[in-house]
């Protein structure tokens, strides 16, 4: 192996999905906040936040449809977990938890991550239909209205979605910067240095 | 005879002029005298009911509840407002029942109770033998020619369905699967919803209807679509106390998720509504009404837990995020006091071609590069 060799591990398409769909998850998470419970010391305009956390929804789905479609390109199934992970998890948490020095062999992600970046596909698709669902109100896409019993439980899981993807992205942020920061590097040039 | 589009025209008309009976009565009177257009029969049953609905209905005018009961619909049987009593009263409802078929329409007003085969419900006496409210809405419905819940216990189950639901009830669509039951929610259900809707019946066959089977034209927008508050929350100006004058969204208001026409055509002939009055829409007309529209007061339901414990979902959120950051802190200072950060941070930042190795040093939790010969 050369050493001397630096290793592209992030493809473009895979950088501008995550810092757009990083960005688009923040806009709308703060702006979602916001139109569920205003702040009495900002004084926005209602419906130019409601203006942003759409358009900022729209990108998002963007994001993710074309890291959906270089998955399939690409046949990566870098960030699907396995049934192997769910062994390796313990591992993992193990490590996490400072009862064992070092992650354990793994992919290009670890199961720990694996299993946060799946369920974010997942919540994310689901709050993304309940999200349409509630734009048109009833016009279209009654049958998720009437499926999940009114608008009031709607929001309540969107709710808890934002909420789940706060602390998710909590985390993921923490561990980005105090694990390895090449593999952010890696993030911004696409490109990481090689282990020994 | 008024075209179906007329009538809605009406409704519309009624709603922001605050007279939609006085609109419709008198073209109704002119068919009916003239032939076009027959009295229905109706057939009122009350279940597990406050009898709010037919105080609702009382509060008609002009022309008076009374009037309409007699000239515009054959209203046959309804034991607040009949004035037989007894087995003579309830005659008329099983003579309705045999000699009409198809024919009358059944409306029901109160929850369907269930618990214990219906028997905390009794609505009549047969043969010495007491009637359920669950058995004679089903013997009813089944040969009613239209089916009508009025209020939020007889289309969802309404406050005696809250959680826990002791008396195990449910709206009248649960016991009558096989017919389409038409809901004119609410709490109480406003007079001009129901009386529309029965006009629309007996002129026009079944109105169209939403997903939860209440009749588009007083359930096709929400609340807060048409509310006179609307601009305040477009500008983000919240009222932060029950009582203030500017959106009551902050304080509770289910306005906007609430399916009604009450922004335009209020209450109490046309006088005022929940929200003209400084108080939030507490979302009277949605099925789940009110476990998942309370607290009143907040935003979004509290969550219950096992053991009878309720949760405001704000608190949920307040709590995962605390118990985040927690943790994070927590695993930072663990990192710091086990060196972990340090290698991790020198391991993956020391200028070298490649990633280096690290090696723990003598001094306690620091680490530098293994030397390479």
């Amino acid at each position: 192996m050369d050493k001397n060799k630096v290793t592209p591990t992030q493809p473009l398409v895979v950088r501008i999905f995550h810092w757009g769909f990083a960005l688009s998850m923040v806009m709308i998470v703060l702006t979602g906040f916001e139109l569920h419970s205003p702040f009495t010391f900002l004084a926005f305009n209602y419906g130019n936040v409601f203006v942003v956390h759409m358009t900022f929804a729209w990108l998002a789905l963007g994001f993710v449809s074309l890291r959906i479609v270089d998955a399939f390109i690409r046949k990566d199934t870098s960030f699907i977990p396995k049934l192997s992970d769910f062994r390796g998890f313990v591992g993992v948490l193990a490590y996490y938890l400072f009862l064992r020095d070092s992650l354990p062999p793994g992919e290009k992600y670890n199961s720990g991550q694996k299993f946060i970046f799946f369920s974010w596909f997942i919540v994310f698709a689901v709050a993304t239909l309940l999200g349409i669902a509630t734009y048109f109100m009833g016009e279209y896409l009654v049958w998720v209205w009437r499926l999940v019993g009114g608008w009031q439980i709607v929001r309540t899981v969107k709710f808890l979605a934002a909420v789940y993807f706060s602390a998710t992205i909590l985390v993921h942020i923490y561990l980005s910067f105090t694990e390895d920061l090449s593999r952010l590097q890696a993030m911004i040039t696409g490109y990481e240095r090689q282990e020994p | 005879m008024l075209s179906r589009r007329e009538f809605l025209g009406l409704v519309f008309k009624g709603a922001v002029l605050g007279n939609f009976i006085n609109l419709v009565a008198p073209p109704i009177h002119q068919a009916l005298a003239q032939g076009e257009v027959k009295k229905i029969p109706v057939l009122m049953i009350e279940t597990g009911t406050c009898t709010g609905d037919s105080i609702s209905l009382d509060n008609i005018w002009p022309p008076t509840f009374g009037n309409i009961l007699t000239n515009l619909l054959d209203w046959r049987y309804d034991w607040t407002m009949m004035q037989s009593q007894g087995s003579q009263a309830y005659q008329v409802l099983l003579d309705t029942y045999t000699k009409n078929p198809y024919d009358y329409i059944l409306i029901v007003q109160g929850t369907i109770v269930h618990r214990d085969e219906g028997n905390y419900n009794h609505v009549g006496l047969e043969d010495g033998r007491l009637v359920t409210g669950l058995e004679l809405v089903r013997r009813l419905g089944l040969k009613a020619k239209y089916v009508v819940a009025i209020g939020s216990c007889a289309t969802f189950g309404g406050p005696p369905a809250g959680y826990p639901n002791p008396t195990q009830s449910t709206g009248v669509q649960k016991i009558l699967p096989e017919r389409r039951v038409i809901n004119v929610s609410g709490c109480p259900a406003h007079p001009d919803w129901t009386m529309g809707t029965l006009f629309h019946l007996a002129l026009y066959g079944e109105p169209e209807l939403d997903k939860f089977g209440r009749p588009k034209m007083f359930y096709g927008e929400t609340i807060h679509n048409n509310c006179e508050r609307r601009r305040y929350y477009d500008q983000g100006i919240f009222a932060t106390d029950i009582g203030q004058k500017e959106c009551l969204y902050r304080v509770g208001c289910k306005g906007p998720v609430t399916y009604a026409d009450c922004p335009i055509r209020a209450w109490n002939d046309h006088i005022n509504w929940p929200v003209g009055c400084n108080s939030p829409c507490i979302g009277c007309t949605e099925p789940g009404y009110p476990d998942i529209m309370e607290p009143f007061t907040a935003h979004l339901p509290d969550i219950p837990f096992p053991g009878g414990t309720k949760i405001t979902t704000n608190n949920i959120g307040f709590g995962v995020l605390g118990v985040t950051s927690a943790a994070i802190t927590g695993h930072m200072a663990a990192s710091l006091y086990k060196g972990r950060l340090h290698k991790n941070l020198i391991k993956s930042t020391a200028k070298a071609k490649h990633r280096p190795s690290v090696m723990k040093a003598k001094e306690f939790h620091t680490y530098r590069l293994k030397h390479r010969k």
